[in-house]
This record gives C-alpha cells, structure tokens and sequence, in this order.
C-alpha cells in the first residue's frame, strides 16, 4: 500500500478538498471518506461489499454513510453537533438530513422541513436522533464531481447530504449503514477528546487501546481498575493510582499523589501530595508539589509550580508556566503565544500575572473576532458550546447548572427573536426602490406588477402586506398643486399606476382592505384635511369607475365600525365620501325596488 | 533480508491489531514465517542463527504477549535448532575418539543435570556443511505436520475416555474438544450438555455443530452448571493455553465449572495439543489474560449508564491445576504434575525468556 499526501494550502473545507481531488482527477474508484481525527475499531469490509452491491443495481446510490446507535444524550455524542437523519429501515436509504444546533434560536432550526414526496415513495419513514454520525463514508466516484458543480458546499454533512437530498434534479440517492457493535466517533471538540478517551480506557474501542501498544515503541500494560501503565514508569510507594488511569513512559509521580480517571503522557514529573483527577496531561509536563488539577487539559511542556491549583475546564497550551501558589479559574485558556504574533513577527509575550502567578508565563487566549468570515451565520451560543465543549461535560456532571445555564441562553434567545423584524423592514425597502425604479424608469404596469410578485413570493408575504406598502408609495406620487400635464396630478397618476394597485386586489375582502389602507394611507400622506381629501376622492372614484372596488364592498366600508375610528382626518376622510355613497345607495335601490329604506344613512 | 522484516512486520501487525486470534491460527502463522526466515537469511554458526530466531520470536511475543502459542513455536524451534547443531557437533567429534563423551541427545536431562555439561553448542564457532540447514527445515516441517495431525493424535483416545451412556459437559467452543467428542459419538452414545459460555455465546455454536454430528446436546446457561454438575460423569474441557504449573488460560466460565467439579468430585479433563504448553509461569491471575470490548455485557447504547459504570469484559479464566484431573494431548495422556517433563523435553531453559 502506498500513502499520498496532498498538501493544499486553501484548503479550508471538505468541500475545498472535494473539489481539488476532482481537479486533479486522483480517484477513479469508489472511496473511503474519514476526517483525520476519526477513532474507530470497525472492519469496513461489510459496508463496501453492501455499498458494491447498491451501486451495481442502481448507479444513482453514491454514498453510504456509517451511523452508530446510542441515545441521545450519550456522551459520545458532540454537544451542539447532533443531526436528525430521516431513514427507511427497508432500503437503507437516507431521505433527508438536517443538522440539530445545541441553541435553536432562529424558528428554522426547531423545524424539520422535508418534502412530502417522501412520504409517497416510502411508506414506512423513521426520524431518528438518536445516531452517532461516524463520519465514516464510502463515496462513489460521482461526490467529488457533484462538489465541484455545486461549487458553494463546505460541509460534507450540512451542505452536501442536505443539498442532494433535497435537490430535485440529481436524483441521486444516499444510503446508509448503521452499526450497532463497533466503536467509531470524531473527535470534533475538546467535549468529544474527553468522551472519546474515556470510551478508549474503558475498551469500547477494544482492540484499538493502549495495551494493544499498535504504535511503535510503547509498551503499556493493562491492569485491574483499567489502569494503563508503561514498564518504565516509577511510582512512588505511597504514591495512588486509582480507576481509569493511563500512565506513559518514564513518568516519575512522588509520595502521596493521588491520580484518577486521568491520563498522563510521557517523561512527566509529578510531585508530591499532587491531586489529578479527570485531567488530560500531554508529554513533559512538570507539576510540582501540592498541585491540585481537575478536568482540563495540560499541553506538552508546561509547568505547575508549587500549591497551584487548575480549575474545571481549562486549557493550559504549550510551554505555559504557572507561578507558585496562583489558582487558575475555570475555564480560562492559556497560551504563550504573544498577542497578534504572525508566523513570522516576534512580538514580545507579555504574561499576564492575574492568571499565570507573579512569576509564570503566558496570557489567557482571546480568539481573534470575525477571524472565519464563512462561519458568520452561525449562532454565536452554538460556537460557544463547540469551543467551551469540554465545559459543558463538566457542567454535564452537575446537572443543575447545566439547567441553569440552559435557561439563561433560552431567555436570551426569545430576546433575540423578538427583536428579529429583519424581513418586513427588508420587504419594505425592496418594494420602496422597485417602484422607484418603476416610476423612474417609467415600467408598464405589467412588469412592475411581475417584480412586486416575485417578491411577495421570496419574502412569503401576502397581498395584504403588498397593498399596505404599495398604495402609499404610489399616492406618494401624486402632487396636489400639480399643473395637468405634468404627469403628476391626481388623475394622471391615478391612470398610470391605478391598475398595479388593482392587481393586488382579487375579491371583496381585498377591495374592503384596500379602502382602509387608501383612508390610511391619504391620512398619514397629508395632515391638512384639503389635500388628503383631494387624493382620496379622486381616487376613490377612480377605482369604483375602473371596477377595481365595487359598490358592495365601497358600502362595506363605509358601514364598518372601523372605517370611523382612527385620526381626525381619517374620519373625515370617510365623511367625504358620504355623497358618494349616497349615490351608490341610491343606484342600489333603483337597482332593487325591494330593499328596505336604508337604517343608517347618514 | 528486507522481505524477511517485511514479513515479519506484517505478521507483527496482525496480531496487534488481533486480525489473527486462536492459538492454532497463530501457531501455523508463527512457525510459516520462521521457516521462511530461517531458509532465506543467511546464518553460519548457531549463535548466529539463534539471535535471529529471538529477535524474531521477541517482536510476535511483544505484539501479542497474551497468544503465548506464538512464543511455544517459537521456543520450540529454538530447541530444535539447538538439538541439530549438537547433533552436527557430535557427528563431527565421532572422528576425534576423544569427544566420545559429549551428550547424545538432551531429552534425557536428568543426565545433563548428574553428568558432565560438556561443550555446548552455543560457544561453537564451527563451519556447518549445507545439510544442517536443510536438516533445521525438515525438523521445523515436522513441528509442522505435528501442528497439523493434532486433532487426529488427541481425538483417537477420545474412546479411551468416553464411555458408553455417559453425561460429559464442556464449555465455550474448542475445536480440539469438538474433534474429541465427535470422535466418540462414532463409536460410543453419550449425552452432553454445553454452557453457552456468555457474553460470547460459543457454547451455543459448539453445541450445534455437536447436534450436526449427531451428538445428543443439550445447552445450558452458565449459572445451571453447579446445578446439573451432580449428574455429570465427566467434564471435558478446551483451552486457550497451558501454563508451566498446569494451570490453565481456558474462556472465562471456565474456573466455575471446575470449581463446580471439584466440588462434586468429577474428574475433568483437559485437552489440548502440546503446542499450547508454555513453559511461562502464571505470578497473578489476570498475567495472560484480555479484556475485551464490554459490549456484549452492557450495549453501548446505554449512554447514561456506562458513564456511571466500569464494565470489564475478560475473556479468559485463570484455573489453578488442582482442579485438572488429566491433560490428553498429541502425545498422550498426562496429569498435571507430570507437565514439567513435557517442558523440560519440548523447551531449552535458555528460551524460557527471550533477553537478548
């Protein structure tokens, strides 16, 4: 077997990936597709001779994803990066595929959208969310080439599961295999570094452990209690190493330490009376005497003077040494690169002595903000609970405080929803500068009423909305002192735009709309009595003339309590039109000699 | 000589990544690629030959040091290639009257101990002629052909042992056990009946091969062992290897049933070829055993509980020898005190560990 390595510096996706393969024309065989960081003990024998025979009877089968059954709560399982799978047990295929954030805070995320043609094709559906996504993938040939077609995917799950799945046109299918006694998962977080160790050291991932010494050189053997232990390390006769406990080589631990759930890498030195609970400690480390560390991570090389103690949750990157005697907050992140240091400026490291101890080294971590523009939808809480994964584990373990945090970010999500007017502000501005480009540009009333369509359409908005936006603009329009033959009085408007306005109106609940929203509308435009009413009456008889408002509708209005509620000058508005509907009353009653004499004319 | 690591390497992968598993499959493998290492590298003296062996022999040990079958071929071969080169040195000195003394053969090693040691082959730097290496090869091939006919030697005293209306029972799935017993029910009809041997469930595959046969099988859980022990006549079981004291590394359900025999005093008996013997000594009980995947005890599924949790799959049970009664192997039957004979004829002490 010969192992390529191709390097790619834009690389910042699979989707990158995907599309530079079918570049260079790599692969001309169905594939294995796994993430680098994926720990898994499966024989994928099985899945390709299933994936085989898929693709000989029907070539449109171009992907089997592996999946693992575990529920849903399984600490396995990445926080904040679960997925609902839609399945049919019968031919193995997956219907659709939609990603299931931690924090659901835009109303699209608590829904699940599919086609109802599933349903016609499949009589028997599951939904399950209840799955570990391996990302584990046998992929035909066709994936890298549908990646460079469809040349906006990133994710290999979000965006290329989703996207053929829903796409029409492909007609591709996806499948999957699921598997329920082997171990596979990713490593996508520090949450999931801590999970995935621990099911390592308690040999789900048998026989992919410490013991089985599979890289060259170690030498661990396994004791009760699931304790790892290199042959050369030295204990310490009153040292203790309790339950689920990997110690590398050359590691030297003192008199009285307690160790426990941990795991320690190579040539470190740990003093006396140190406590280590549940604590990852790469290679080199030093921790000196009376150090208390608890669940969090410890990088190569760093230093923990004497009596210092490391709280829940934090990462202690590189070379980092902390002083004497200081207590580490939880959660903090420590790292001895200097600030805004590039590969290749030798910016001074200035530590700071509040986290690290008077005489430590290293500053708390700030990530660079808007440092990934293409992660910019994604909601701020949801990045939160990827980067801080290791801190909801521990929260995990005090259930409480993960409830009370779990409903601060629910208040502050409704917050946030509230505030969220973005599409009928949107609405607005787009209809605004469509009739201006109408007005200016002087659009038949065919194509301005095509545009405003198309718009109400991609804003999901009805014609209630379009109404309200469109008659004010158009009334706008019309200058009272205008000149005829300027193009701008009353009538003139009224010609050229009257028709759009009766394109929004269908039946008579839009016509009775349509009135209030004129009254409004001639109301707002003009404050003096005069001039409003100058709009309206004109108008008014336009639309009766033109059949957009019937007399029944007119009268309608007329009669509803509403109409003679609202501003002063809306009531007058309508008490203009009261010789109008005279007329219309009394045509009626010519019409029908039957009618009673009308109760409220007034 | 690099095809010779290549090889090495892969089998040294295989049985770290568990791809070959049973003390059978690894024997075979174990000694297939000592043969082609012995006939492609070059040696001259024994020394020469030895190291290389060991260091062979130290890399499959380390990759899988609970197969102890894969270190008994080896030591096996050492032995044999210790015994050639005496040979050749003898057949060598038979010119010079004066060497008449040297040790014939070192079976006897009573007489080695009483006697004189003489020269031992090791600190000989002589010349061999081509034909030590082709006699080396021919005594491997017949370690070989030994491996191979193992289940005829062991099961044609099967009618010795089993007679006729009796109740055997076993555990867990041995083929050297289902060779036995079907070997029987040729001639004899007896009754037996089969723990299933959770979480692996072998006794249920045993016990229907066994019924294919035309054995009269009955499975039963493992806790009804102590139960229906009483009615047994005799326990026959398989094992994973057999250690210097005779105790044995047999699949876990093992020691409860010879405890359970014991109890009830009904002999047990164990069968197993002679290439499981390993001459290693057992200072705790858990020092040859694996702990598996705790899947099959407690599903993976059960998110919530195995955080709280710590399951332990072992595969094998540790059974002292005192409770087995007669060990059948290839060449006979034997009672676990008279082991120590086998060792001392089948091994060199020199290769009991492989330091270099």
């Amino acid at each position: 077997m010969k192992i390529h390595t191709i390097v790619s510096q834009e690389c910042m996706s699979v989707g990158d990936a995907m599309r530079e393969l079918d570049a260079k024309q790599l692969i001309d065989t169905d594939f294995i597709l796994v993430t680098g960081d994926v720990v898994s003990n499966m024989k994928l024998d099985r899945v390709l001779e299933e994936h085989r025979a898929r693709r000989q009877a029907d070539k449109s089968a171009i992907m089997t994803m592996v999946l693992k059954k575990a529920s849903p709560l399984h600490r396995s399982r990445a926080v904040g990066d679960g997925s609902l799978f839609v399945l049919d047990q019968a031919s193995k295929e997956c219907l659709h595929y939609q990603p299931v954030k931690a924090f659901k805070s835009t109303r699209q995320d608590r829904r699940l959208t599919m086609n109802m043609e599933v349903f016609d094709k499949h009589p028997e559906v599951q939904i399950r969310n209840d799955l570990i996504d391996c990302q584990v993938d046998i992929c035909s040939v066709e994936v890298p080439a549908l990646f460079t077609e469809n040349f906006d995917y990133q994710d290999i799950r979000a965006d290329f599961v989703h996207g053929i799945l829903t796409s029409d046109l492909l007609g591709k299918t996806i499948h999957f295999h699921e598997v329920s006694d082997i171990y596979a998962a990713r490593v996508r977080s520090t949450q999931m570094y801590d999970a995935i160790s621990k099911d390592i050291i308690s040999r789900w991932t048998f026989p992919m452990v410490p013991d089985s010494n599979l890289q060259a050189g170690d030498c661990y053997e396994f004791r009760r209690g699931l304790v790892y232990k290199e042959k050369s390390v030295v204990l310490s006769r009153t040292s203790v190493v309790e339950d689920k406990v990997v110690i590398g080589a050359n590691t030297q631990i003192a008199e009285m330490s307690v160790l426990s759930n941990c795991v320690i890498g190579k040539n470190c030195v740990i003093g006396k009376n140190v406590k280590i609970d549940s604590a990852y400690i790469w290679d080199n480390v030093t921790i000196k005497d009376n150090c208390i560390v608890k669940q969090c991570i410890i990088a190569d090389n760093a230093v923990l003077e004497e009596g210092v103690t490391v709280s829940k949750g934090c990462l202690i990157s590189f070379n980092v040494t902390i002083g004497a005697n200081t207590t580490v907050p939880a959660y903090s992140r420590l790292t001895t690169l200097a600030e805004d240091a590039d590969e290749d400026s030798d910016a001074e490291l200035v530590s700071e002595p509040a986290v690290v101890g008077a005489t430590g080294r290293g500053r708390s971590f700030k990530e660079a903000e808007g440092s990934d523009d293409s992660d910019e939808e994604i909601d701020p809480k949801n990045k939160l609970v990827n980067r801080l994964a290791y801190d909801m584990t521990a929260l995990h373990l005090e259930d409480k405080a993960q409830e009370d945090s779990a409903s601060e970010f629910e208040s502050e999500t409704s917050d946030l929803e509230e505030e969220e007017v973005n599409p009928a502000e949107e609405l607005d501005r787009e209809i605004a500068q469509t009739l201006e480009r109408a007005f200016k540009d002087g659009h038949t009333v065919d194509i301005a009423a095509l545009e405003l369509n198309t718009l109400r359409m991609a804003s999901n908005s009805n014609f209630h909305e379009m109404r309200k936006r469109i008659v004010p603009s158009v009334l706008k329009n019309i200058d009272v002192t205008a000149k005829a033959g300027s193009g701008k009085t009353v009538k003139e408007i009224l010609v050229r735009w009257g028709p759009l306005i009766g394109r929004m109106i269908h039946d008579e609940a839009d016509q009775i709309d349509g009135l209030f929203i004129l009254q409004r509308a001639c109301a707002t435009l003009h404050n003096d009595f005069t001039s409003a009413k100058a709009i309206f009456a004109p108008a008014l008889r336009y639309f009766y003339d033109e059949d957009i408002l019937e007399e029944d509708a007119i009268l309608e209005w007329y009669h509803d309590e509403k109409s003679n509620q609202g501003t002063e000058i809306e009531q007058k508005l309508r008490g203009s039109a009261a010789p109008m509907i005279a007329f219309l009353e009394q045509s009626d009653d010519e019409d029908s000699d039957e009618e009673d004499e009308d109760e409220d004319d007034e | 000589m690099s095809k010779n690591n290549e090889l090495v390497d892969d089998l040294v992968a295989k049985l770290k990544r568990r791809q070959l598993v049973g003390s059978s499959t690894v024997a075979q493998a174990t000694l297939k690629l000592l043969i082609v290492v012995i006939s492609k590298s070059n040696w001259t003296t024994c020394n020469q030959l030895l190291t290389l062996v060991k260091s062979v022999g130290q890399r499959l040990i380390q990759a899988n040091p609970t197969e102890l079958a894969v270190g008994n071929i080896i030591r096996r071969v050492l032995h044999v290639i210790r015994e050639e080169f005496r040979d050749a040195d003898v057949n060598a000195s038979q010119n010079q009257p004066e060497f008449q003394s040297a040790p014939l053969t070192t079976s006897s090693s009573m007489y080695n101990l009483l006697g004189e040691t003489g020269s031992t082959p090791d600190d000989s730097n002589v010349q061999y002629t081509s034909s030590l290496r082709s006699n080396i090869i021919q005594e491997i091939r017949e370690i070989k052909d030994e491996l191979e006919n193992i289940y005829d030697n062991i099961k044609n005293q099967a009618s010795l042992q089993i007679h006729s209306n009796e109740i055997i029972m076993t555990i867990g799935r041995s083929k050297t056990v289902e060779e036995f017993l079907k070997m029987a029910a040729v001639k004899r009809k007896f009754q037996v009946l089969v723990a299933e041997s959770a979480p692996s469930y072998s006794g249920q595959e045993m016990a229907l091969e066994l019924s294919k046969a035309g054995v009269e099988t009955t499975v039963i859980p493992d806790s009804a062992v102590f139960a229906v022990m009483s009615r047994v006549n005799k326990v026959i079981l398989g094992t994973h290897a057999v250690l210097a004291n005779g105790g044995l590394v047999a699949i876990s359900g093992t020691h409860m049933m010879a405890a359970a025999a014991k109890h009830h005093s009904i002999p047990v008996v164990v069968c197993t070829g002679l290439y499981k013997l390993s001459p290693l000594y057992p200072y705790d009980e858990d020092s040859f055993n694996v702990t598996f995947n705790p899947d099959s005890v407690l599903g993976f599924e059960e998110g919530d509980l195995i955080e709280k949790v710590t399951v332990t799959n072992p595969y094998y049970d540790y059974v002292s020898p005192d409770f087995v009664n007669l060990f059948i192997t290839n060449q006979g039957g034997h009672p676990p005190s008279y082991l120590y004979r086998l060792i001392v004829e089948n091994y060199d002490p020199n290769d009991h560990t492989f330091d270099l």
